[in-house]
């Protein structure tokens, strides 16, 4: 497998022959036909049993639609107990014997990728790997989906070159493509690449380039790294607030008791109450 | 004495029975026969409500602890059993609301050995395993005070403080950290709701939220056993609540003049005004009403603001985990049935469990001996319990009270009639209908009746009867095409589309004289300035959420899909019939006359696998 795998889909080649879609099904074990969506899903035509898929636009354009495998993924980063990994090469890969189902990569995904397995008793996230298991072990040279493609519109190859691939590409018919690579810097970038002469913004719930180029798992890493320090804080403050309090109320109770019979006893029993009351 | 009480508990059992129910359909049947959640919306009700809510809900535990133990206002001493109770229910219930919410609640544990602390869930859940044992730890005193496990209960008593501090500090974790869960979606939460200060709005709103809460728990209670209302404690949390709900005000509002976002707010949006709303209900009414010495002290004005607060700062949590993404998914989710059923069973029954452990242990002054007393002269019946030795000595069966197992079981029997599998309530799986009349089509924006039958009318005399038109929407001339949109031929249901016939409106509005109807006087008569179609046609071409976006994607299933799911099985089992005529017919060369190397390959792969399949 080569290190830093990436996919390139130029949307101007792509004819919508669904190779692709029945390909990775294939090679995914998936059934051929996909049950009818739940009432309320999204249109995208991505589910559990089909993992990357073909949009249509109005304008004539077809969309291949998968996992993005983001540099920085924040579905990775989200999973409470690490049940969707980042292999060392790069794709994004699921463990179902340590996922609890909790869902929040699907919430956590700028794209809405991870699929659920709604009616099954035992469900389990599904999504593209980009064959992961097949490319390591040698079964295959290039994803299903890529192999299956007769125009050649989505390649596989190194991050890098598909760059540099893409950016030949606008540079070579100016004109032609928006200038502009999906994938390369949008939330910290991803290992899908799209050149297109349309614009892609709806494959994310919002314009990614709205997002910005900082990879999502940084705003939430900011405030839990704060964590330890807040829970030493918050401790050291209450004990602290504790005999602050403590001791003077001791120190009022003695004086009290110093004080010869005779004088207004309730006094000292106020004063605490009311000092405490003046100070928050 | 007791008739509210026991009607209380019997509409608590009855909602139980309904969530038992719904408990049975969502274990043996998943979370699809149970939620109306999507890929598009995978947290619903459950996460909304019980997790998000309940945390919040249960604040009141930590906050009165500070208040009572650290800040030494030993006034408030007699709510602070209470409040730590409610907290460790409320606790307990977001554990149990967890298991159903969870697509593999058997996995629960698994935070405890697979760690990924990067992860916000990740310090959320261990925050909240620990704090629960800290809330059992801080409340078994009380379950220990009468019984003869002395030294057990001495040395809980010493621990009291170093616990209250842990319970402190834990709370403010996982408290902000529902919070900072939220930050990773910065495309999916409204910019009103959304900024970096999440984790701190979070645990500010779960100290107002739990101070409400205290003060209604309190209120309530004495309702329920017509005590005297404590209205001096009650007076003094609320003059506490003012300092917070003043603050939580302050600090939203200047977070949202610091992002320059005050603008959105006079937007006149769903959100803009859920906001609002939000708002006023959590904090500004109830402040000001907390504000005035003579509501603070009259038991139906602090009932009343309080029941405000905690219902605006709920529905904060459900806009912040729902309906403030609504705006970017166009999701159309609305809890089903059965997700009220499970939410409110789960409150209902921790409730009685509250109710049972407010009468059986010294945890409000007075009211268990209070009971006990009144149990002694039979004015009020209840299972016995010897709370010196922790066992039953009445009836075995839990359900003492007839009525109470007969409300339990009408509504479980109420549940299971109408669970998803119940022939009552058959559902016709409306979207696979071919040819039906009227087919709901679903779309991210809401529901579309779509008139199939009436399309097929008029596509077939436009094409002058040679066929019922089905290729004009299920295949259109381009290559590899799998399906149409609506779109194609309402292009923009703002401008007129291809389809207009004009000869047929010229007639139908009275020939010459009508052409102001559409036509505004004085100006060329063309299609730019007609009247727009939806003017006339709105009710035919939706029914709901008129959002023309959305129209967009939707698509009829393609040809390809449509013949071969209909003319194929068919003409399949035909040649498979002795003596068939035409055994050739289910074959792709039938229809495909040219080669298609592809597609031929592929729908005999497919074939192939349906077979195998079957």
């Amino acid at each position: 497998m080569i290190q830093d795998p990436c996919i390139l889909t130029d949307v101007t080649k792509c004819i919508g022959c669904e190779e692709c879609v029945a390909a990775c099904k294939k090679a995914n074990g998936l059934p051929a036909e996909d049950p009818p969506p739940r009432i309320g899903h999204s249109r995208d035509g991505l589910s559990a049993t089909r993992w990357t898929t073909i949009i249509r636009l109005p304008e004539g354009r077809n969309v291949r639609k998968q996992c993005r495998h983001c540099l920085d993924p924040a579905c990775v980063s989200v999973c409470p107990v690490g049940a969707l990994q980042k292999t060392p090469e790069g794709p994004v890969i699921y463990d179902k014997s340590i996922c609890m189902g909790c869902r929040y990569c699907m919430m956590g995904c700028p794209y809405g990728i991870p699929r659920y397995e709604w009616d099954s008793v035992n469900p389990s996230i599904r999504k593209c790997i980009l064959c992961y298991e097949k490319l390591r072990n040698g079964e295959l040279s290039a994803p299903a989906c890529v192999a299956a493609c007769p125009t050649k519109a989505t390649i596989f190859g190194s991050r890098e070159e598909l760059l540099a691939e893409a950016h030949r590409r606008i540079a070579a018919e100016p004109g032609k493509y928006i200038d502009h690579v999906w994938g390369e810097h949008e939330v910290g970038g991803s290992r899908v690449l799209y050149v297109s002469d349309v614009d892609l913004g709806f494959l994310a719930w919002r314009d990614p380039r709205y997002l910005g180029r900082e990879p999502l798992p940084h705003r939430t890493w900011e405030a839990l790294r704060k964590v330890p320090f807040e829970f030493l804080g918050m401790g050291a403050l209450m004990t602290g607030i504790w005999w602050v309090i403590d001791r003077r109320m001791q120190r009022e109770r003695e004086e009290a008791d110093d004080r010869p019979r005779g004088e207004p006893a309730d006094r000292a029993g106020d004063a605490p109450e009311g000092d405490g009351g003046d100070e928050r | 004495m007791t008739s509210r009480v026991q009607v209380f508990k019997g509409v608590l059992w009855f909602l139980v029975g309904l969530g038992a129910a719904v408990t049975i359909v969502r274990f043996v049947r998943g979370l699809g026969a149970t939620t109306a959640l999507t890929d598009t919306t995978p947290w619903g009700l459950w996460v909304g409500f019980d997790v998000m809510g309940g945390v919040a809900l249960a604040a009141g535990g930590f906050v009165v602890a500070a208040i009572v133990h650290i800040f030494h206002r030993k006034k408030y001493e007699p709510i602070a059993r209470p409040a730590i109770l409610t907290a460790m229910l409320g606790y307990a219930a977001v554990v149990v609301g967890l298991i159903y919410d969870l697509g593999l609640p058997w996995n629960i544990w698994h935070p405890l050995i697979f760690w990924n602390p990067r992860s916000p869930l990740f310090e959320v859940a261990w925050c909240v395993m620990l704090y629960l044992t800290v809330l059992v730890l801080e409340f078994s005193p009380v379950f220990l005070e009468r019984t003869r496990f002395q030294s057990a209960y001495r040395a809980l008593l010493r621990l009291q403080l170093p616990l209250i501090v842990l319970g402190i500090a834990l709370s403010t974790l996982h408290q902000s950290s529902l919070g900072t869960l939220l930050l990773i979606m910065p495309f999916r939460l409204h910019p009103l709701w959304y900024t970096s200060l999440l984790p701190e709005m979070f645990f500010v709103s779960a100290i107002c939220l739990g101070l409400s809460m205290v003060i209604l728990e309190s209120s309530v209670t004495s309702w329920l056993y017509r005590k005297k209302p404590e209205t001096e404690m009650l007076a003094g949390l609320a003059r506490i609540a003012t300092f917070a709900l003043g603050f939580y005000v302050l600090f939203r509002g200047w977070d949202l003049w610091r992002q320059g976002k005050l603008g959105l707010l006079t937007e006149g949006s769903f959100e803009s005004r859920l906001f609002i709303v939000e708002m006023l209900l959590s904090a500004v009414v109830p402040l000001v009403l907390f504000a005035v010495p003579r509501v603070r002290r009259s038991e139906t004005g602090v009932f009343l603001a309080a029941a405000m607060s905690v219902v605006g700062f709920v529905l904060d949590r459900i806009d912040a985990s729902g309906l403030a993404q609504v705006w970017a998914t166009r999701s159309t989710y609305f809890p089903a049935w059965t997700e009220f059923a499970v939410s409110i069973g789960i409150v209902a029954g921790f409730t009685l469990i509250y109710l049972f452990i407010q009468e059986h242990f010294p945890v409000e002054e007075d009211l268990a001996d209070e009971l006990a007393e009144l149990r002694r002269y039979q004015l009020f019946e209840l299972p016995r319990f010897d709370r010196q030795h922790l066992i039953w000595l009445g009836d075995p069966g839990f359900c003492a009270r007839r009525i109470f197992s007969l409300l339990f079981g009408v509504a479980l029997g109420i549940g299971l009639a109408f669970t998803p599998w119940s022939p009552l309530v058959a559902r016709t799986p409306v979207e696979r209908a071919r040819g039906g009349d009227v087919l709901r089509v679903g779309f991210p924006a809401g529901t579309v009746q779509f008139p199939h039958a009436a399309h097929i009318e008029r596509i077939g005399k436009e094409r002058g009867g040679r066929d019922r038109g089905c290729a004009a929407c299920h295949h259109l001339v381009k290559p590899g095409d799998r399906g149409t949109p609506c779109s194609e031929c309402h292009a923009d249901m703002y401008l007129p589309t291809r389809i207009f016939d004009h000869e047929l409106h010229v007639d139908r509005t009275g020939g010459n004289a009508g052409c102001g109807e559409c036509h505004p006087p004085g100006r060329p008569k063309a299609a730019g300035s007609a009247k727009a179609c939806q003017d006339c046609h709105r009710r035919d071409m939706m029914t709901e959420n008129e959002r023309v976006k959305e129209f967009r994607r939707a698509a009829a299933p393609g040809l390809r899909r449509a013949a071969h799911g209909i003319c194929i099985p068919c003409h399949e089992r035909a040649a498979k019939r002795p003596g068939a005529k035409k055994p050739d017919l289910h074959r792709c060369a039938t229809c495909h006359r040219t080669p298609v190397p592809h597609l031929e390959q592929l729908l005999e792969a497919r074939r192939q696998a349906a077979l195998r399949r079957e």
